[in-house]
């Protein structure tokens, strides 16, 4: 709960104080993670029925700021979403029934979870602290971008060990409202518009999981987690179906997916706290969560819907320029493979899947962390302006090729991930033929990631004969934050079981002496030449190729998807 | 132990000679005389002496390193690892020419290194399916494990069929080989590469000859005999076909590969689940 209290007293501070309890915070939240995921007890905590009151009486404080948000912005869908949460809330606290449970469990999910939103999100802040000095805003609006920011972890940190539906309701609303004030943080035309897409997206979630409060409540008289799976039933599954589309919103799948892509007008450590340690998290969270009840066609459904998303995105990224756009949709697309995994029946891909949310969080913040670099260092935003970055920043290069490695080739932790998956995949298709699509799905949809990440490399590396690289200067806070997490990759490898010893070690050799070797071999005695031009004198400018699919293909894939997601009701319901 | 090691060291060499030997048969087959066999050796000693001129150090560091992963690749097959983590490298590998190709700044270079890029997107994913069949019948990915197992050709029909189709994609071969096409994009990747430099890429190449040859051993199994006549089976017909064939553009050349290829190899894993 500290974080609460923390985000206030961060609001009101000079630079330096603030900076030094922040790093001094972040660091104390990050051993505490770590101590809690090493040791395996299991915490619980119970509220009191007062403490319920209070929780109530912010959810309505909340839903009302919603809709008057709506009413002053004339977004009709907020106003309306909002006011169909009000008048369901109402009904699912009048309905609820008074059975005293655990409200918070921490389980080995959430001790995961912890050390992903505190450690890789605490690195986020660290690099914030920077990042927003550089900004034109007031001293307390600062303060309170990074307090907002401390605030999303400490909700994050709630939401995941919560076992009370209605306080989860609540949470979740909670990192909306985090992200809405986000988002339309720099306040201009184009935030206050994305914002308010994201609001309205992300009530669509919260008006799922009020749907599923309620037939949880009609049908099994309980708001509670651990009670709900374990009582329910396997031919009424409507109200976990509910949770599980509350989770593709969050996670920004198909026809979701503009939120999350409109979430890049905010300030970078925005972004890259969206896609990495917090808010989109919640979605393959909340499936691994679930999965233990899923009957085999809901599970093939959620799969195949997933996997779909996957390729989707792929491909999509594949024809943008503008570089925090590619990671945004390579996040949706990875997040569905996270789901799909957790969605299969098979322990192994439940561990792929834990595997690749616990790397893609890190490879993510690394790599949002070096476009927001390259935007404040370089004034660098599309990929197709980015030349020659050799020679400008060497520093920042290597890690964005480590970032986007590490989400496909050996040795890393997403690489291990998907090799898993595949055999997880292989051994499921077993039992039902329909695997086939997922697996082929994955399979597809990683070769087409790899395409995107090393077009994208390929641009920055380019570099012309006689010009010489020279050295990086960066700030502190963001050579730390940017190591702490490259260091956090590396060391991620050897935690996980999948590879060999060597088998690690032979890509890992490869792939670190390549800078070394970059510095070491000079070949002074070889005479250095221009590159060959068919005797043409032209001067030619490098170019990225693109795959562009035409906006029918695009629309035509929204209905796909929510034809996809209107029939997990009837796989999990009706059948 | 001792055999591996020394058949690892061998590599390059019997690549070299695969490499030597097409040339003749292939001259052969247009009713001319041909190089020698060993041609490749000759021309690597007038690689060396050439004088190597180079655009910059990063070039080559980058051709290097792929040489080297081929090589690990080659080594990880003849000692029997896991044939998944297997391909996998391979794809680091081809990664790191991809890179080679685009670090200079150079037309040719990079059109050679996109065309590379897609062909990897028509037989990446038929290596993983074709590990996936081993795998389902097996149940391990482990290679020392296939090569003591009896020959799965006749249940792998159709995979081998696909793998054949991604052959002269691989080695450059007709009708396939628009990633280094030499009379339209003058090599691709290798073009910025000259004397001694270029002589890394020239063995690169011969490694990858013993990489999909030793892949193609696979489907032989334990079985000597027939693993020389797939091998002298699919030379043969490797090099017929790029005698009598004409380059295939490179987006006809994924749609082809991928989509026969990967029909038959989905085809063939639902055969091995449930026939």
């Amino acid at each position: 709960m500290s974080p609460f209290l923390f985000a206030i007293l961060v609001l009101f501070l000079g630079v330096k104080t603030r900076n030094l309890l922040v790093l001094f915070f972040i660091t104390s939240l990050s051993f505490t993670s770590l101590y809690l995921f090493f040791q395996n007890t299991i915490y619980e905590l119970t509220l009191s029925h007062e403490v319920h009151i209070f929780l109530y009486i912010i959810d309505f404080g909340l839903l009302l700021y919603f809709l008057y948000e709506g009413i002053k912005h004339k977004s009709s869908l907020v106003y309306f979403l909002a006011f169909t949460q009000l008048i369901l809330y109402t009904a699912v606290i009048y309905i609820a029934p008074h059975i005293e449970n655990v409200d918070f469990l921490s389980d080995e999910l959430s001790r995961m979870m912890y050390l992903v939103v505190n450690i890789v999100g605490g690195a986020i802040v660290v690099y914030a602290l920077e990042y927003i000095e550089s900004e034109e805003f007031t001293r307390l609006k600062k303060n309170f971008f990074i307090a907002m920011l401390v605030f999303f972890l400490g909700v994050m940190n709630a939401i995941v060990t919560t076992n009370n539906i209605e306080i989860f309701f609540l949470l979740f609303e909670l990192t909306t409202l985090c992200s809405y004030i986000l988002i339309r943080y720099r306040g201009d035309d184009i935030a206050v518009k994305n914002s308010l897409r994201a609001l309205w997206m992300n009530q669509v979630g919260g008006v799922a999981i009020l749907l599923a409060l309620v037939f949880s409540i009609t049908a099994y008289n309980t708001v509670y987690f651990s009670e709900l799976l374990k009582v329910i039933d396997e031919n009424f599954l409507i109200p976990v179906v509910f949770l599980v589309i509350a989770a593709y919103v969050k996670g920004a799948a198909f026809p979701f997916h503009n939120w999350l892509l409109g979430a890049m007008v905010a300030p970078t450590p925005v972004s890259a706290i969206l896609h990495s340690a917090t808010m989109v998290k919640i979605a393959p969270f909340l499936i691994l969560k679930l999965s233990v009840v899923f009957t085999p066609a809901l599970s093939v459904m959620i799969s195949l819907f997933a996997t779909f998303v996957f390729v989707g995105a792929s491909v999509m990224a594949l024809n943008r320029d503008f570089f925090k756009e590619v990671l945004g949709l390579s996040t949706i697309a990875l997040l569905s493979l996270i789901i799909a995994l957790a969605a299969l029946p098979n322990e192994e891909a439940k561990y792929a899947a834990m595997i690749l949310l616990v790397f893609h969080a890190i490879s993510k913040a690394l790599l949002f962390l070096q476009a927001g670099i390259l935007e404040k260092n370089h004034h660098l935003k599309y990929i197709s302006d980015i030349d020659t970055l050799t020679d400008k920043a060497p520093r920042t290069l290597f890690f964005i090729i480590i970032g986007f490695a590490s989400l496909t080739l050996p040795p890393f932790g997403a690489f291990i991930s998907k090799f898993l998956a595949i055999e997880a995949l292989t051994q499921a298709l077993q039992q039902n033929p329909l695997y086939i699509f997922t697996l082929l799905g994955v399979i597809i949809g990683s070769v087409f990631l790899v395409i995107l990440y090393f077009k994208i490399i390929t641009k920055l590396l380019t570099k012309e004969a006689f010009k010489y690289t020279k050295k990086e200067n960066l700030a502190f806070k963001y050579k730390l934050s940017s190591n702490i997490l490259f260091i956090l990759l590396l060391i991620g490898i050897f935690l996980i079981s999948g590879l060999d010893m060597f088998e690690i070690l032979i890509p890992l050799t490869l792939i670190f002496i390549a800078p070394f070797l970059f510095k070491l071999l000079s070949f002074k005695n070889a005479p250095r030449v221009n590159e060959y031009n068919c005797g043409e004198k032209g001067e030619f400018e490098v170019g990225v190729f693109n795959y562009s699919l035409s906006s029918n293909i695009v629309q035509n894939m929204m209905y796909v998807a929510i034809v996809m997601i209107a029939s997990h009701l009837f796989f999990g319901g009706v059948l | 132990m001792i055999i591996e090691s020394i058949l690892i060291l061998l590599a390059p060499l019997a690549g070299g000679l695969i490499y030597g030997l097409e040339r003749v048969v292939r001259a052969r087959m247009q009713n001319r005389q041909g190089p020698p066999i060993l041609q490749p050796f000759y021309d690597m000693y007038k690689l060396i002496e050439k004088r190597s001129s180079i655009v910059h150090p990063m070039h080559i560091v980058l051709a290097l390193l792929h040489f080297i992963t081929v090589w690990a690749v080659v080594a990880l097959i003849i000692f029997g690892v896991n044939f998944l983590y297997v391909i996998f490298l391979h794809l680091l590998a081809t990664m790191f020419l991809v890179l080679a190709g685009f670090s200079v700044k150079s037309v040719y270079s990079h059109i050679g290194s996109n065309r590379e890029l897609l062909a990897m997107l028509a037989y990446e994913p038929i290596f993983i399916l074709i590990a996936t069949g081993f795998y389902l019948l097996n149940d391990s990915y482990a290679i020392s494990l296939i090569r003591s197992d009896d020959a799965q050709i006749i249940s792998m029909f159709l995979l081998f069929l696909a793998f054949l189709l991604t052959i002269p994609l691989k080695l450059k071969k007709s009708p396939f080989d628009g990633c280094e096409a030499h009379q339209e994009i003058v090599g691709g990747v290798e073009i910025e590469y000259s004397g001694v430099y270029f002589e890394i890429l020239y063995m690169a190449k011969w490694l990858e000859y013993v990489f999909v040859y030793l892949l193609l051993l696979l489907f032989a199994g334990n079985n000597v005999v027939l693993g020389s006549i797939l091998t002298i089976g699919v030379f043969l017909v490797v090099n017929l076909v790029d005698n009598s064939t004409s380059r295939v553009n490179m987006p006809d050349t994924i749609k082809i590969i991928m989509g026969f290829g990967l029909t038959l190899s989905v085809l063939n894993i639902l055969g091995l689940v449930y026939v």
